[in-house]
């Protein structure tokens, strides 16, 4: 075993555990058990920062002829307008076309943190917080749909289906469970896990070229595979933070859509 | 793209038609949803008259009927 290799594997540990996630205190400054300003609280704060600067500065002065930050401002803008607010729930959808681009640059800002080089951790790989961005989907939805229709008959369209009475005490526990319990839950779930397990994969191929050289150095060849599949991972980490980014706004489009549709 | 009008019709009728993205995680949801929610109340069931878990399966294939049905008539029509 070369000299330089035990030192790079002396304190890894593996293989990664959840302990792996909770990142040491910022404020104050290394205290034990304390994460009420992390990393995550930092990245957090630096998307929120970056997101509102890169609009107020690429639409200050709005020209006819866009400049290419007005032109990518205008893009992101008008992509979730009218590919998921207008697509999905129809021209009423302009409406929350603000609201559904904040969320999804949010989002897919917040996600790509996972793969910015020495970043590389998602806030999103803490329930916390795709938790609150599913709150506030949730509430929203009720909230639309109790406008739209008034309490009662929002409450009738979304548990009572189209169904003869004596089936309805069947039905009516399973709308209720899938539409105010499951959906702010399986929103919440989806978009952290899929955080989570890109943390521990591209993790587990980093730490694991290490272990490996750390157990025997002829193992060389099989820990820069690895390596070399941690940065092929990064890439579909990509394709999986832009995707999850698309399917949160879209299924909170889709909800509101519900919420504002008609009794068929 | 601001500029751009949002397309006026984008499903070629009265604009209303929820397009088929969620339909997917909708028709999971009530499968398993039913399936839960009826097998969990069987599983109560069991547990206060004391069998050990015939009135959860039957909770269970009940409750996924029911996802079934619901799954004809909300998404189906």
């Amino acid at each position: 075993m070369t000299g330089q290799s035990i030192v790079l594997a002396a304190d890894i540990p593996f293989p990664p555990s959840v302990e792996d996630f909770y990142l040491p205190s910022i404020l104050p400054w290394g205290a034990h058990d304390n994460y009420w300003f992390t990393k995550l609280t930092a990245l957090v704060w630096l998307t929120t920062a970056l997101i509102i600067i890169f609009f107020l500065v690429s639409y200050r002065k709005p020209q006819l002829v866009p400049t290419k930050k007005q032109w990518l401002a205008e893009s992101v803008y008008g992509f979730v307008r009218n590919n998921i607010a207008v697509e999905m729930i129809g021209p009423a959808g302009v409406r929350f076309a603000p609201y559904l681009t904040t969320l999804f640059t949010f989002i897919l800002l917040n996600n790509f943190w996972g793969i910015v080089p020495l970043v590389q951790i998602s806030p999103n790989s803490h329930i916390a917080f795709p938790a609150f961005l599913a709150i506030i989907s949730y509430l929203m939805f009720i909230i639309v749909g109790i406008r739209h229709h008034g309490v009662v008959k929002y409450f009738k369209t979304a548990l009572i289906p189209p169904a003869p009475w004596f089936i309805l005490p069947l039905l009516i526990p399973i709308e209720f469970f899938s539409n105010f319990l499951v959906r702010p839950f399986s929103l919440a779930v989806r978009l952290f896990a899929n955080m989570f397990a890109g943390h521990m994969l591209l993790l587990v191929f980093t730490l694991g070229g290490f272990a490996m050289l750390n157990a025997n150095a002829w193992f060389l060849p099989f820990s820069l595979l690895s390596w070399v599949l941690t940065i092929a991972l990064t890439f579909l980490e990509f394709l999986v933070i832009c995707l999850q980014a698309y399917v949160f706004t879209v299924l909170t489009a889709s909800y509101v859509q519900g919420a504002l549709a008609d009794e068929h | 793209m601001t500029g751009q009008e949002p397309p006026k019709n984008p499903h070629g009728d009265d604009g209303q038609q929820p397009p088929d993205t969620g339909m997917g995680m909708t028709a999971v949801s009530y499968l398993i949803a039913g399936m839960l929610v009826w097998g969990g109340i069987g599983w109560l069931v069991d547990h206060w008259v004391g069998t050990r878990g015939i009135f959860a399966g039957i909770g269970a294939v009940v409750g996924m009927a029911g996802g079934v049905y619901l799954i004809v008539r909300r998404l189906g029509a």
